[in-house]
């Protein structure tokens, strides 16, 4: 990845060129995508304000008259007030990991994973937008309205990638009550992770986790002598036979994503897989069923 | 050395590293492959992680070959193969290597010492005793057998020496201490020895004998005494072609040593088995004066250098006058002319008769001398050789006993004749044209030369025969008569001006110089005083190779040693002895030696071709085109490109 950073800036803009030539097919993919998700306003299930009716209750001192429902009051001798149900438009964060990794694709003819999780996040984001929700990526505020996902759709494709291995969700930007959305393929070091869950328990935030990997990842389809490398150089592993580790690897994804799927139920989120060679429509339905459960 | 066919290892122990071939065959079989470069992000996964069941992949079988041939070729190549290396000795038994170190050995003796040693070493390394005897007429005694490594030391120092190999006389004490079952290694010199013959026929009784034959001719140089000294060149083995020729090395006029002349062989003499030329040394008076060395060319031998002495250098010649002319005018003493004539060529003695006998000279001149009171002397020096020449004069015209004067060549008539003198009829006489044989022939009579007077000689029947110059009349002018082994020789005039413008022509210095080159240089001066014990001492000696040095302890040579030529103590080389100076020169006949019984080596036996260079470049060669299979095969996996 330092040929990226190394690049002058001649070569910057000729990929933010090329990056916001690339802007109009994700906002379309992301729409269609997002166009398959049903669209609402979350109850509250509470007593507040809304256009839902919640309940009647007997007006107590405080309530103007204006609040008092006459027709239900009518009908027996004590005035009773009508409650609408508590209708919030919730803010919603998504992150979207920018580790070097991410930038990873098994071959030429897939999808990388950083433009699979930009697709899922900005189709979510449109898909909440469009329900009045307030959507931001993370470390920004939250707003609603079109404009909103534009910002958005530019925000990531104009994102630099790091150059590291690990790229960790900002837990000093989580307030109470948002819905948070990780994309990632978790396989850097979770402890920063355990640490943010645990402090979005705390929090009350809830929100889902989305682990997108490369069948490469997932599959270890390698053998012989390899030298493995991580992304940012970082890390190496050398091995003759690297078809001999495929159990041991798999074994250990498998053991990392259960760590991530305890974590996630213990702090009352959720934790969902998509590998870039499925399609994307069902990752983003499972998504908006979380984010609307 | 390990022999296996027509191939030969120096080291064969390094042979045994090529059973190491199949191991490493394994090894580099399994050697790890170069890995494939894989950019995966999950790479933390696999931290940590082992293999389980390691697969080798395996290095192509032509790589493998190419380096296990590298590697056979290294192993081979530092075995020092040799390709048909020369045959072992006869025999393994203890070895003795007789060398030959006369002057013969030296032309090849580098080879001689490398042969030597080859076979030393070759005996070392099989454990067995070693002798040397060096055929130098030093060895006495019985001959020692030690260690081969002790001895290769005692072999380097041996040099060449300037005389006949010599062999040591007693056989049975030589060979006391000798083991049975011997391996003997002759260097032969080429050349027959005396006490060859016995000690060859003891050495093949006693063991096996392998003869290495000199290379190249042997060639000697010997001076021929006589009128005009000759050379005589001998070679034994000679390649037919252009026979090398004799260079005449001297000091130039301004003294610095140089070549002076090339003189050619000339005749063949018969001589069976031997080729034997003869080599006029045909070179002008002056030249041939300076000549301090003969030497044949491109021969490194004592043989082959003939040093000059008086025998071919200058003659001593020994004017005997009339002292009291020295008082009187110059220009009217005879002494004055002769000296003027002999001094150039010839080294002058003046004195009275009596001093210069003692000298020995090769010539004396008598200049108007009668009555001698040493003739008794003067008459045995000359029939031992010498050359006496005498000149008339106005004493002898006037003696009354000049017919009872000995040591003339001819009776002369007293009184002598005056020709064109103011009381006689006729006019001078000039001189006749020489006669074509006589020592005179081919010089030339200059017109105006006139002689007013002479002496007569009585007429005889030999007198024409003793005549070597004539007037116009016929009247002799100079004759000669041998006596003895020595000459006699009268000019009829005298050597000043007084009767004849002769002594002031050029044709006098000739006439003279002529004559005293016919003279017997040192035949007499050698033999002559053999009587009082005379000693020699060496001023300049020659080593084996004939180069000259500088005698480091002259010892002195009893004359009847210097007679016997040079040998032990008494090296090549130019002695002197009061004022005479003698050359002991080593090259003299030469006979080829036979070896019945005994092995002769082949004659121009190659080494063997060692292979060692072109089998180490066969490695490296082999192990750039493993370096090349090498990249190709790391080009092949290199890392994917990462888009």
């Amino acid at each position: 990845m330092n040929s990226r950073t190394g690049q002058d800036s001649a070569g910057l803009r000729a990929r933010a060129e090329a990056a916001s030539g690339g802007l109009p097919a994700l906002m379309l993919s992301a729409e269609r995508l997002a166009a398959s998700l049903t669209v609402g306003a979350h109850g509250q299930r509470r007593a507040g304000t809304g256009e839902d009716f919640w309940q009647y209750r007997p007006a107590t001192a405080g309530d103007t008259a204006r609040s008092i429902d006459w027709r239900r009051s009518a009908r027996s001798d004590g005035q009773f007030v009508r409650d609408r149900e508590a209708q919030v438009a919730q803010s919603a964060v998504l992150w979207v990991s920018a580790a070097a990794g991410m930038e990873f694709a098994g071959g030429p003819d897939r999808v990388a994973k950083r433009d699979r999780c930009d697709l899922l996040a900005l189709a979510v984001a449109l898909a909440l937008l469009a329900g009045g929700e307030r959507v931001a990526l993370a470390g920004q505020p939250p707003r609603p309205g079109r404009m909103q996902a534009d910002r958005i759709a530019e925000a990531l494709v104009s994102r630099m990638p790091l150059n590291a291995d690990d790229d960790v969700p900002p837990a000093e930007a989580l307030r109470p009550g948002q819905r948070v959305v990780l994309f990632d393929d978790f396989l850097g070091d979770p402890a920063p992770l355990l640490a943010y869950l645990e402090r979005a328990a705390g929090l009350g935030v809830q929100g889902a986790l989305m682990q997108v990997l490369d069948p490469d990842e997932e599959g270890f389809p390698y053998g012989g002598a390899v030298l493995f490398r991580s992304a940012a150089g970082a890390l190496r592993h050398d091995t003759r036979d690297a078809g001999g580790l495929r159990a041991a690897y798999l074994a250990r994804l498998a053991e990392r994503r259960e760590l991530l799927g305890r974590a996630a139920l213990a702090a009352g989120w959720h934790f969902g897989t998509h590998d870039t060679a499925s399609p994307p429509a069902q990752a983003a339905l499972w998504l908006w069923s979380m984010l609307e459960g | 050395m390990l022999v296996l066919g027509p191939l030969g290892f120096l080291a064969p122990w390094l042979l045994a590293a090529l059973a190491a071939l199949p191991v490493l065959w394994l090894i580099l079989r399994a050697m790890p492959p170069t890995p494939r470069r894989v950019l995966f992000p999950g790479t933390r996964l696999l931290v940590g992680l082992r293999d389980a069941h390691p697969v080798a992949r395996h290095t192509p079988w032509w790589l493998l070959l190419i380096r296990v041939l590298a590697i056979a070729a290294l192993i081979f190549g530092f075995a020092g193969p040799v390709w048909k290396p020369a045959p072992h000795l006869a025999g393994q038994g203890p070895l003795l290597i007789v060398m030959d170190a006369g002057w013969a050995a030296a032309p090849d003796w580098a080879a001689r010492q490398a042969r030597a040693l080859q076979a030393l070493d070759l005996a070392g390394a099989s454990g067995q005793p070693a002798a040397l005897l060096v055929a130098d007429g030093a060895a006495e005694g019985a001959l020692p057998f030690q260690p081969a490594a002790e001895l290769a030391a005692r072999l380097r120092a041996v040099q060449p020496q300037p005389w006949e190999t010599r062999y040591p006389g007693d056989l049975a004490q030589l060979l006391a201490q000798a083991p049975a079952g011997l391996s003997v290694l002759w260097l032969s010199d080429g050349l027959d020895h005396p006490g060859r013959a016995p000690l060859l026929a003891e050495l093949t009784r006693r063991g096996a004998v392998t003869v290495v034959p000199p290379q190249g001719p042997r060639r000697s140089l010997q001076l021929v005494a006589g009128d005009q000294p000759m050379l005589r060149m001998r070679s034994i083995g000679e390649a037919a072609g252009a026979l090398p020729q004799i260079l005449a090395m001297g000091v130039d006029p301004q003294g610095a040593p140089r070549e002076l002349a090339r003189l050619k062989p000339l005749q063949t003499e018969p001589d069976p088995g031997v080729d034997t030329r003869l080599v006029p040394i045909d070179l002008p008076s002056e030249l041939k004066n300076r000549i301090t060395r003969l030497q044949i060319e491109g021969q490194e031998s004592a043989g082959a250098v003939v040093l000059a002495d008086d025998s071919v250098r200058r003659r001593k010649v020994a004017l005997v006058g009339d002292a009291s002319a020295s008082e009187g005018q110059q220009l009217l003493s005879p002494m004055h002319y002769l000296r003027r004539a002999l001094a150039p060529t010839t080294d002058l003695i003046e004195g009275g008769l009596g001093d210069v006998l003692q000298a020995s000279p090769d010539v004396i001149v008598l200049a108007d001398q009668i009555g001698l009171p040493e003739a008794a002397a003067l008459q045995e020096w000359v029939e031992k050789g010498g050359l006496l020449i005498r000149f008339a004069g106005p004493r002898m015209a006037a003696s009354e006993h000049l017919a009872e004067e000995p040591l003339l060549p001819v009776r002369l008539r007293a009184g002598g004749r005056d020709i064109g003198g103011a009381l006689s009829w006729g006019d001078p006489r000039g001189i006749a044209a020489f006669p074509p044989e006589g020592p005179f022939a081919g010089l030339a009579v200059p017109p105006d030369a006139a002689i007013r007077a002479q002496l007569l000689a009585e007429p005889s029947p030999d007198l024409a025969g003793r005549t070597l110059a004539q007037l116009s009349d016929g009247t002799p002018l100079v004759t000669r008569a041998a006596l003895g082994q020595g000459q006699l020789v009268l000019f009829h005039t005298t050597a000043n001006a007084e009767w004849s413008n002769l002594a002031i022509s050029g044709l006098f210095v000739e006439m003279l110089q002529r004559l005293v080159q016919t003279a017997r240089a040192g035949a007499a001066s050698v033999e002559a005083p053999a009587s009082a014990q005379t000693f020699w001492t060496p001023v300049q000696v020659l080593d084996g190779f004939g180069r000259a040095l500088d005698p480091a302890d002259p010892v002195p040579v009893s004359a009847a040693d210097f007679g016997k030529g040079p040998g032990p103590g008494r090296p090549a080389g130019l002695y002197r002895a009061g004022e005479r100076m003698a050359a002991l020169n080593a090259g003299g006949r030469m006979q080829s030696a036979t070896w019945p019984g005994a092995r002769v080596e082949a004659r121009a036996q190659t080494p063997g071709t060692d292979l060692r260079g072109g089998l180490l470049a066969l490695a490296v060669v082999l192990f750039a085109l493993d370096a090349l299979g090498s990249v190709w095969l790391a080009r092949g996996r290199s890392p994917r490109a990462i888009a």
